[in-house]
């Protein structure tokens, strides 16, 4: 069993001292001299024609120095997938919310006001709001010609209609799979848009120099794509684009990566003669006018053995993505990876479509895709059991992936799966004692994520005279724990003290490149390539130590933070003594990394290739429901995940609390409301509820360490895994506690009230 | 609209005394005016508590306070919590039990601790999470703030 110095310890994070003193500093906490405040004006309809737009009473109001609207910008337009979106609306409104005019001025009253004054006229069009019915041929075309957007190479929209996208996987012959079955079930599971409840707010300030080269601060949680996704809708070098991100991002889970506000600031900036533009999106707009997770319907068709074994599943998968692509296509492409389950089956077929309707845009929420139909697959697995008489944890036992099977859909061997690890886990810590109240329920579910592949992250690892150490990197820091993992990441490596190492904030000239930090990847890409920044330096110093002890390279070993010559290690230096006695007059040493997996498929670009790791995980609930009025109280939930290796425990088991208490508000009472014209009923607090300390069931976590060949010390990631299962945990346990099956989310007590009663007439 | 009124506060125990126009916030006061970022915006509407201080020791929400309304009462900021540098027990257990994340509902959850505590120094669980219903936080889901709030809490008590 190795022993570590620095990985797998409960290390307090750095950052937090900052943050209980309230030092921490965030987006809307930076100061500017000059500042202008910038304000949107909104759409009011869900899909109408731009008749004209009157800016002339809005530009002359005291105190304003910019008003912009779609035609300033009529070239651009961006998305990493589907280059469909334009800045400010173009020619026709899409969404109820969608930006069509924004005001910069002296002071966000003035810019409010000047709001009022602008008018525009529209020309109604026929909205579609169903997906189901967006798909239908006859079905009014949101985006008239998607043939004309550009697209990365694995994403294939249809043209002539709102689907933006659609993917396919098969293996094996679904019909021959079919015909082997003894029975085979077909059920139909939806999902609702729900908001991701970051308590802070999207913010971004933007500001031109003369040489035309843009500085965007900003709370984005992908400060290198967002430079790159705006290099490409703007026409400019990535150079003339700077991103410098906040130190620190009040929460994300997806929500705050890609084109939003920074665009429309962006837009302002160019016309204030270099003064910085500020755009802090309130809390209403986090609801209208960001983005949601997709809702989905979700046909699932399995065949099975009569003792179990699943021969065959076909599942149809249809997001709704809303007005713009934004990260649908490849939310669509990651979930139909997964959609058949981390189960072994031979025969699978997934059709994954992604479609636009006139409704706030959908994109990167925790899960991407996957929770919706895990919510599929593990509602359809206890149907199963409970119809063949067999438990749900067998069942699920009997079919879980095993290291060396082929993933169902297709496309690759898997490697490193601590699902059965999980489950058992989860099986020995549910106390044999029933419970005697027939209103409690238990149920369980387990699911796997893949992650981004192939996708690059590279660091510098800055060593200093003293012997101390900078990390730079353009992880983000939103609550993951970049700034402790990375460190203790380098501290094992070089033996350092964390206490020792800074972590640094992203700044697009300075730091180098990253995907972005999403996908459950940072630890896993960024954690490799700090690691062989290490390993970089380390290589440096042993070179410098073994001139100045005049021997042979191969002669000299670092252990224990300390250099010596093998033949001779009671004269030891430490990396301190190596640089200053080569240096005396001052230098540090560089190490650089960086890792971009060799992956099959990886030369299609991005999304391209069969993930790098994959994360599994289960969770079992134990539910209260009150038969009266329908109310659930969730009393406990155990988790059991499979990391790879936990580097910081402590912060994983923060991740899986964190996950649950998400994933608990999706699956009870979250959900995103549109009144008859699309637009969103309730986008306040007060309407729209995400769960609060009241609301917390006993959490029993636990980590189960599978260790992946490629991951720093084995590790995988967590981040998203952790509210994957939990929607159908719940649901399975409401069954057992009432005998009735809801397939649609979120499960209020209404739905609960009606089932029953349906159940007993 | 354009008159401003005099008012006097006391935060972190400091003395001010401001001409404020009579629509100004206490939020807006604190971040804007006075410079004390530390107290956050999360929804203008009183309904997530990253906003929350202490007026005479009573957890408030100053998104929804007009800084008129408080002329003549102590105030208190997360960055009134810590003295010389040392830090207040709250503050300790956060950081040991892993309490925080991405932080932005720490300072508001860390007040409401300390309203809880120094009113009921022997709190349970249940008092701990209605102390702290109002303060909504997305990452930790609330196990190890809860659990830091408790260590604070016996901390306080054997300081005594």
């Amino acid at each position: 069993m190795k022993k570590y110095f620095a990985a797998g310890k409960s290390l307090p994070r750095p950052d937090a001292i900052e943050k209980v003193t309230g030092r921490a500093i965030y987006g809307d906490d930076i100061k500017f001299a000059n500042l202008l405040y910038g304000k949107v004006l909104r759409s009011t309809h869900a899909h109408a024609k731009i008749i004209n737009i009157d800016i002339e009473k809005a530009k002359k109001f005291p105190g304003v120095k910019a008003v912009v609207t779609g035609k300033d910008l009529s070239h651009v337009l961006g998305g990493e997938a589907i280059m469909d979106y334009p800045f400010l609306a173009v020619g026709k409104v899409r969404y109820v919310g969608e930006p069509v005019a924004a005001v910069a001025a002296i002071s966000e009253e003035i810019a409010e006001e000047a709001l009022d004054l602008i008018d525009i006229s529209y020309e109604e069009l026929p909205p579609v709001f169903d997906p189901l019915k967006s798909m239908e041929e006859k079905a009014p075309l949101i985006h008239d010609k998607i043939s004309s957007y550009k697209h990365i190479p694995v994403i294939k929209p249809i043209d002539n209609s709102n689907i933006c996208h659609h993917v396919q996987f098969v293996n094996g012959d679904i019909e021959k799979g079919f015909k082997k079955s003894d029975h085979i079930f077909e059920d139909t599971f939806t999902t609702q848009r729900v908001h991701h409840g970051a308590i802070e707010t999207h913010v971004a300030i933007a500001q031109y120099d003369p040489t035309g080269k843009i500085t965007v601060w900003v709370n984005n949680d992908g400060p290198h794509r967002l430079r790159k996704d705006l290099s490409k809708a703007m026409g400019l070098s990535l150079r003339q684009i700077r991103i410098i991100n906040a130190p620190y991002i009040g929460g994300g889970f997806g929500g705050k990566g890609g084109l939003k506000e920074e665009t429309i600031c962006i837009a302002l900036a160019q016309k204030t003669q270099c003064r910085p533009v500020k755009i802090s999106f309130n809390r209403e707009e986090e609801f209208t006018s960001t983005i949601t997770r997709h809702s989905s319907v979700v046909k699932m068709k399995t065949g099975v053995s009569k003792d179990g074994k699943i021969l065959a599943r076909e599942v149809k998968v249809v997001y709704d993505t809303g007005a713009y692509a934004e990260k649908g296509p490849t939310v669509t492409n990651q979930a139909s990876v997964a959609a058949a389950g981390p189960y072994k089956i031979p025969n699978v077929k997934v059709d994954g479509y992604c479609v636009y309707t006139n409704k706030v845009i959908a994109g990167a929420y925790r899960g991407y895709g996957i929770p919706q139909v895990a919510w599929a697959h593990e509602s359809q697995m206890d149907i199963i059991a409970k119809k063949l008489g067999i438990d749900p944890i067998e069942i699920r036992l009997k079919n879980v992936l095993s290291e060396g099977d082929i993933c169902p859909t297709g496309r690759q061997v898997m490697h490193s799966i601590g699902l059965k690890e999980c489950i058992k886990k989860i099986k020995k810590d549910i106390k044999l004692i029933e419970y005697h109240d027939k209103n409690i329920g238990k149920g369980i579910a387990c699911a796997f994520k893949n992650t981004k592949t192939p996708s690059g992250s590279s660091a510098i690892v800055k060593i200093n005279s003293d012997g101390t150490a900078e990390i730079l990197t353009s992880s983000i820091e939103e609550g993951q724990g970049p700034k402790i993992i990375l460190a203790q990441i380098l501290a094992e490596e070089l033996h350092l003290s964390v206490d020792n190492i800074t972590v640094s904030s992203p700044d697009t000239d300075l730091t180098p490149f990253d995907a972005s930090s999403t996908s459950s990847r940072t630890t896993f890409h960024m954690g490799n390539a700090v690691k062989k920044a290490a390993e970089d330096a380390k290589q440096q110093l042993l070179k410098i130590a073994s001139e100045l002890f005049k021997v042979n390279n191969r002669e000299v070993k670092m252990e224990n933070g300390k250099f010596f010559v093998k033949q001779n290690p009671s004269k030891t230096m430490s990396i301190a003594e190596v640089v200053t006695s080569r240096y005396g007059a001052g230098m540090d040493i560089m190490g650089r990394g960086s890792y971009f997996p060799e992956v099959v498929g990886e030369k299609g670009g991005m999304w391209a290739a069969p993930s790098i790791f994959w994360m599994y995980a289960a969770h079992e609930a134990e539910v209260k429901v009150d038969k009266e009025t329908g109310r659930v109280t969730v009393l406990k939930v155990r988790a059991a995940h499979d990391v790879g290796k936990a580097i910081n425990p402590m912060t994983c088991e923060g991740q899986i609390d964190g996950g649950v208490v998400h994933g608990m508000g999706p699956a009870l009472f979250e959900e995103v409301i549109f009144d008859k014209n699309g637009e969103v009923a309730n986008p306040s607090f007060l309407d729209y509820k995400i769960p609060s300390a009241l609301d917390m069931p006993e959490i029993s976590s636990f980590m189960i360490e599978k260790h992946h060949k490629q991951g720093p010390y084995g590790a995988k990631g967590i981040g998203e895994m952790t509210l994957v299962p939990t929607a159908a945990a719940i649901s399975n346990a409401i069954y057992d506690a009432t005998g009735v099956r809801i397939k649609d989310l979120p499960i209020t007590p209404e739905k609960i009230l009606n089932a029953i009663k349906k159940k007993d007439i | 609209m354009d008159r401003l009124i005099n008012i006097n506060l006391n935060i972190n125990n400091e003395k001010y005394d401001l001409s404020v126009k009579p629509n100004t916030l206490l939020l807006d006061l604190l971040r804007d005016e006075i410079g004390l970022t530390g107290t956050k915006r999360g929804c203008d509407t009183g309904e997530c508590g990253a906003c929350t201080v202490l007026i005479d020791g009573v957890p408030v929400n100053s998104c929804i306070v007009l800084a008129v309304e408080v002329d003549g009462k102590n105030i208190t900021t997360i960055e009134g919590l810590s003295h010389n540098g040392k830090l207040h027990p709250i503050q300790e257990t956060f950081i040991e039990k892993g309490a925080v994340q991405c932080g932005f509902c720490t300072p508001g959850m860390i007040l409401s601790a300390k309203a809880l505590i120094d009113n009921n120094p022997d709190p349970t669980e249940q008092d701990i999470k209605v102390a702290i219903a109002g303060n909504l936080c997305r990452c930790t889901g609330y196990k190890k703030i809860i659990e830091a709030i408790s260590a604070a809490a016996e901390r306080m008590r054997r300081r005594e």
